[in-house]
């Protein structure tokens, strides 16, 4: 959650505290409903904080809305698809997130298997293509961050968990060894993190996601196409061992304005997004 | 960003309105269950103040328009610029520049060994962090256009098959029309293999975008980006990018040149046909 996220939070909250404070004013029986509306007005906020893309989909779905972001584009009530109509043919295109290097900047031992991965990445790459036998497009979102913004970071958050490890030691009776363990793995791993900058590579932030386009002489056929070549893409990508999810709700908006323009900026791209890579 | 508050204390200050109508009038004035139902419209109103975060963009033009089908935008969603080199996209008075640029890679991992495996992840790394504003890197697989190659076969079948008419016409002798009628199938089965085949090309790009006042200022802040990038993706691979002009922007934006016309209304005409029969 960013600053935005908790100022709208908590000016959205207000309302609901003060609902619950003067409940009793409603008088008997109506208070308890009172609070009960406000108990779900409550859940309704923090479920579209933490989990917006099932709730506004859903809701477009049942009202029936669908949406046209640009001349010829239409962005269906599921809000799972972006659809356009060429002389009479539809085409479907849909979104699915794919970050292939995720993993290896969160694994502790990063060099020891590193080889292994970059030799096995391209073979498995190729093949994965080769099995797809419909258009589609890997993206990757890149920005450069600020190496000495990010050094320094680290080495401050390695420093803390040297001066835990070194207060853990001193009460090795309070401390347990699985908390000693866990704090030395932290520091390997901001270690490990700090090497690899120091031996010349560049943190980025970054975004991929594959997008792909399905045909039909209706809506229906080239949604159901769609659906069809996201599974097959999904099994397809398999071996690299990606958390392929289809994307829905804003973000499909965001990703399609993408194809058009880019933001300009590490802060609008970041914004844009409830996870960063 | 600030438009955006504005939508929240809008919101809020509704929420707020019925909350205060709800709790201040007594109910000699307002009975319990209308005061209840000013309190249900100020819980909504509240839940869609703090939806506006994310969803400024449609919930203002659903509340406007009380239409199913909810109009975001009805112009074009990008230009190309007068040099062919960009595309140009204004938005809220500012233009966005976004330049293509080919990526010429044509080597197979089945033809690497170990090491060049490893040097191309590598290579492939060092990419994704040579700039610091926003690039974006795709690989876009899509179906070869053979919209030329089956209007050439289509000809021949219609030269054929008036060939073939005016001969039986003439009542020339059957030898001549067999020849003719042989001609006939195997243009006829070149046109069906051709349409069932689909051909894959693959091909690697990178975009990038600038923004500015005035188009020009923006294309050449882009192009200037697009020199710094092309720069860095030569030293990286060794290769020479260039900037993709003309009618070649299209398959990277346009689903329908992703899976061109005939090549789909051929395989189409040609799975109903099956389907018939």
């Amino acid at each position: 959650m960013d600053q935005t996220d908790i100022l709208y939070l908590s000016l959205s909250l207000i309302i609901i505290l003060i609902v619950f404070g003067t409940a009793s004013s409603f008088g008997k029986g109506w208070s308890i409903i009172a609070v009960l509306l406000a108990f779900l007005a409550l859940i309704l906020i923090l479920a579209l904080n933490w989990v917006d893309f099932v709730i506004m989909p859903t809701f477009t779905k049942i009202l029936g809305i669908s949406f046209q972001p640009a001349k010829d584009y239409i962005i269906q009530k599921g809000q799972d698809s972006i659809i356009k109509n060429v002389n009479g043919l539809y085409y479907a295109t849909g979104f699915v997130t794919g970050n292939l290097f995720s993993y290896t900047f969160k694994e502790e031992d990063v060099e020891a298997n590193v080889e292994e991965k970059m030799t096995s990445a391209p073979e498995n790459w190729e093949r994965a293509v080769m099995s797809l036998g419909f258009p589609f497009k890997f993206h990757v979102i890149a920005v450069g961050k600020d190496v000495q913004k990010i050094r320094d970071e680290l080495e401050g958050k390695r420093s803390y968990q040297e001066f835990q490890l070194s207060q853990a030691l001193q009460n090795q009776k309070a401390s347990s060894e699985t908390a000693i363990t866990e704090i030395k793995r932290k520091i390997s791993v901001y270690q490990a993190k700090l090497d690899r900058i120091s031996a010349g590579e560049k943190p980025i932030a970054s975004i991929m996601y594959f997008e792909t386009t399905a045909v039909g002489v209706s809506e229906k056929a080239a949604n159901d196409a769609l659906s069809i070549q996201i599974k097959q893409l999904q099994i397809a990508m398999s071996s690299l061992n990606l958390s392929i999810i289809r994307v829905v709700g804003r973000e499909l908006y965001t990703l399609f304005k993408f194809n058009f323009g880019l933001p300009l900026t590490y802060e609008d791209l970041a914004s844009e997004f409830s996870q960063e890579g | 960003m600030n438009q955006k508050i504005f939508v929240l204390l809008g919101f809020l200050a509704i929420s707020f309105i019925f909350l205060s109508a709800a709790l201040g009038l007594p109910s000699s004035i307002l009975p319990s269950p209308i005061r209840i139902l000013l309190l249900l419209f100020s819980l909504i109103f509240d839940v869609i103040a703090f939806a506006s975060r994310r969803y400024a963009y449609i919930m203002l033009p659903i509340i406007k328009q009380h239409k199913r089908r909810v109009v975001l935008s009805d112009s074009e969603p990008y230009s190309l610029s007068g040099s062919e080199d960009a595309i140009i996209k204004m938005e809220k008075g500012e233009y966005t520049a976004t330049v293509y640029i080919s990526i010429p890679l044509y080597r197979s991992a089945t033809e690497m060994s170990e090491m060049e495996k490893i040097d191309f992840s590598r290579q492939v790394s060092k990419l994704v962090g040579i700039s610091s504003d926003p690039i974006r890197f795709t690989t876009e697989m899509y179906m070869m256009n053979k919209d030329a190659y089956i209007q050439t076969l289509r000809d021949a079948i219609n030269i054929a098959e008036t060939e073939e008419a005016e001969m039986m016409q003439s009542g020339k002798g059957a030898e001549k029309i067999e020849v003719v009628r042989g001609k006939l199938a195997m243009w006829r089965n070149i046109l069906q293999n051709t349409a069932l085949a689909q051909s894959m090309e693959l091909i690697s790009y990178v975009s990038i975008s600038a923004y500015g006042g005035k188009e020009y200022e923006a294309l050449s802040m882009a192009q200037q980006k697009a020199r710094e990038a092309i720069s860095g993706i030569g030293s990286t691979f060794g290769v020479t990018p260039s900037i993709i002009t003309g009618k070649d922007i299209l398959k990277f934006v346009e689903p329908e040149y992703l899976i061109p016309f005939s090549t789909v209304s051929e395989e189409i005409k040609k799975k109903t046909e099956e389907e018939v029969i």
